[in-house]
């Protein structure tokens, strides 16, 4: 489903890669975990997939989307396999819950009876059924990372990329969120998930791919945050 | 391409920057409104130069003896010289006008103006009036026989006369296209501007369109609609101000000259001409500056 091949990223500003001869290959369904301190390569990572930028050297795919090569009128093709999750959800706070999601799926050009199909569908999947007219402002953080997962899922993506999904999230409310991930993961979908936090890692116990300076440091398949150290 | 969502979106983006939005509007007007009087003003040339093309005549001018001593012309004097003119093949026909009707005419002419009082028959000059076949090499051949001879007091081509009027009206026409040309620059930066404002209040939509997938015509249509939409508002208002012009101001201002048929009136018509060229400059620049923008100063 992902596969990089020697990949290496250097930006103009740093004489250090922020990806240095990077290969990891992630198949259908997989759950993984993209660990490591600030600065390691995470984010250039997930950049990397949305073709937010491209590789200086080596290749990428997403789905048999050789990523790199392609033409920019295609990368819209390529967002829309791919779901986003961030750490801070980017609502739009001008609209309600279900009109959020339903903007998703409008800019690409869903007709209005499949938005209005989708949209119930996905909210009750994430639990929030009963808040489908309130506004971002009126929900905790927990309930608007719902939201955003919803808005990250409405197009029944292959992938879905997540940023420090409980960057901004309590303990319990994380553990939500986790298990609204493994759910979506049981649909099908590959999750590749960026983050910091040591509990949900070490309690979830999936593939863990670490990396530091660039570089791939460890790639285990039932990994924990902090072997080693 | 969903027309609602596009619709919804350029609405949005016209109120939320409605400040941006009317002096683009307004700008765009006054640019496309001297754009327009130039335009009108091409066209009164065009007009007035086809009124005058089968109308110009060259006029020889006799001198005061051979004007008072020949009422019609069949004295040797006027005689010869009408036969030296209507011998050219470059001349169509030759009319005598004697002292007694060009007074007629004069008297006409200048109605109820002390002009009129003072005149007698004396002193005005009995001419041969030439109709050319060829006006331009007709006009010079005239002016080559006829000056200097006897009985000939000048010759006058009347596209002397008409061709002041020409250097007015093209001057008005350079003035306000320089002008336009101006306001134009103004404008074009303001619809930039304008743009780049909009694409920044609302960067975390276009930020969720880009990345859920929508294609850049999603992303980017309701921008270039919303310059497009400002730049023809800009036009209409144009015309509109075009149309209030020629009722306020150039029809009173050229009413004497209009109803002695020197220049044909602006009409309605010409107004009505001019507004879709208009409407097409604004929308086009509108859309070329607003697409250029998107492409080179906003990362969509």
């Amino acid at each position: 489903m992902i596969r990089l091949e020697r990949v290496t990223k250097l930006y103009k500003t740093s004489t250090r890669p922020a990806l240095d001869r990077v290969s990891v290959a992630v198949d259908k369904g997989e759950f993984v975990f993209l660990i490591g301190p600030s600065g390691s390569g995470k984010s250039t990572f997930l950049r990397l997939l949305l073709r937010e930028d491209v590789p200086t050297r080596g290749t990428v795919h997403v789905a048999d989307l050789n990523v790199a090569k392609l033409p920019r009128r295609r990368v819209p093709r390529l967002r829309q396999r791919i779901g986003c999750v961030f750490q801070d959800f980017r609502l739009l706070p001008n609209k309600t819950v279900s009109g959020n999601v339903a903007f998703a799926l409008e800019v690409i050009g869903k007709s209005p009876a499949t938005v209005g199909r989708i949209v119930p569908e996905v909210l009750e999947l994430v639990g929030l059924a009963g808040k489908a007219d309130r506004f971002p402002r009126e929900l905790s953080g927990g309930e608007q990372q719902r939201v955003a997962i919803a808005r990250a899922f409405a197009n029944r993506p292959l992938v879905l990329l997540a940023d420090e999904p409980t960057g901004n999230l309590d303990p319990d409310t994380s553990q939500d969120i986790m298990l609204l991930l493994e759910r979506i993961n049981r649909t099908g979908t590959t999750i590749v998930m960026a983050t910091h936090d040591h509990s949900i890692v070490d309690s979830m116990r999936r593939r863990v791919v670490e990396l530091d300076l660039g570089k791939v440091v460890r790639d285990e398949a039932r990994g924990v945050y902090g072997v080693g150290r | 391409m969903r027309s609602d969502f596009v619709v919804r979106e350029v609405l949005t983006g016209l109120r939320r920057n409605v400040t941006m939005t009317v002096a683009m509007v307004l700008t765009t007007a006054i640019s496309l409104g001297l754009v327009g009087t130039g335009l009108l003003a091409v066209r009164t040339i065009d007009r007035t130069e086809e009124l005058y093309s089968d109308r110009v005549e060259v006029q020889v001018a006799l001198t005061a003896d051979v004007s008072a001593a020949d009422t019609d012309c069949s004295q040797p004097i006027c005689t010869g010289l009408r036969a030296t003119l209507t011998g050219s093949p470059l001349v169509e026909s030759v009319r005598f006008e004697s002292q007694q009707q060009a007074y007629v005419r004069y008297k006409e002419l200048f109605a109820g103006q002390s002009l009129a009082e003072v005149v007698r028959p004396q002193s005005l000059p009995a001419t041969l009036r030439v109709k050319l076949a060829d006006p331009d090499a007709g006009a010079q051949a005239v002016r080559q026989a006829m000056t200097d001879q006897v009985g000939v007091r000048n010759v006058i081509d009347q596209r002397d006369v008409v061709a002041k009027l020409f250097d007015f009206l093209g001057g008005v026409r350079n003035v306000m296209f320089a002008l336009a040309l101006v306001q134009a620059v103004a404008a074009l930066l303001l619809i930039s501007n304008t743009v780049q404002v909009s694409a920044f209040t609302r960067r975390t939509e276009v930020g969720v369109m880009r990345l859920v997938g929508a294609t850049r015509w999603y992303t980017q249509l309701p921008f270039l609609i919303e310059a497009v939409v400002t730049g023809m508002i800009g036009a209409l208002i144009a015309s509109v101000g075009l149309l209030v012009g020629k009722f306020l101001f150039i029809d009173q201002l050229l009413s004497g000259i209009v109803s002695n048929g020197v220049v044909p009136p602006i009409e309605v018509a010409d107004v009505v001409w001019v507004s879709p060229i208009l409407v097409m400059i604004g929308a086009g620049i509108a859309a070329v500056t607003g697409y250029g923008t998107l492409r080179f100063y906003v990362r969509l």
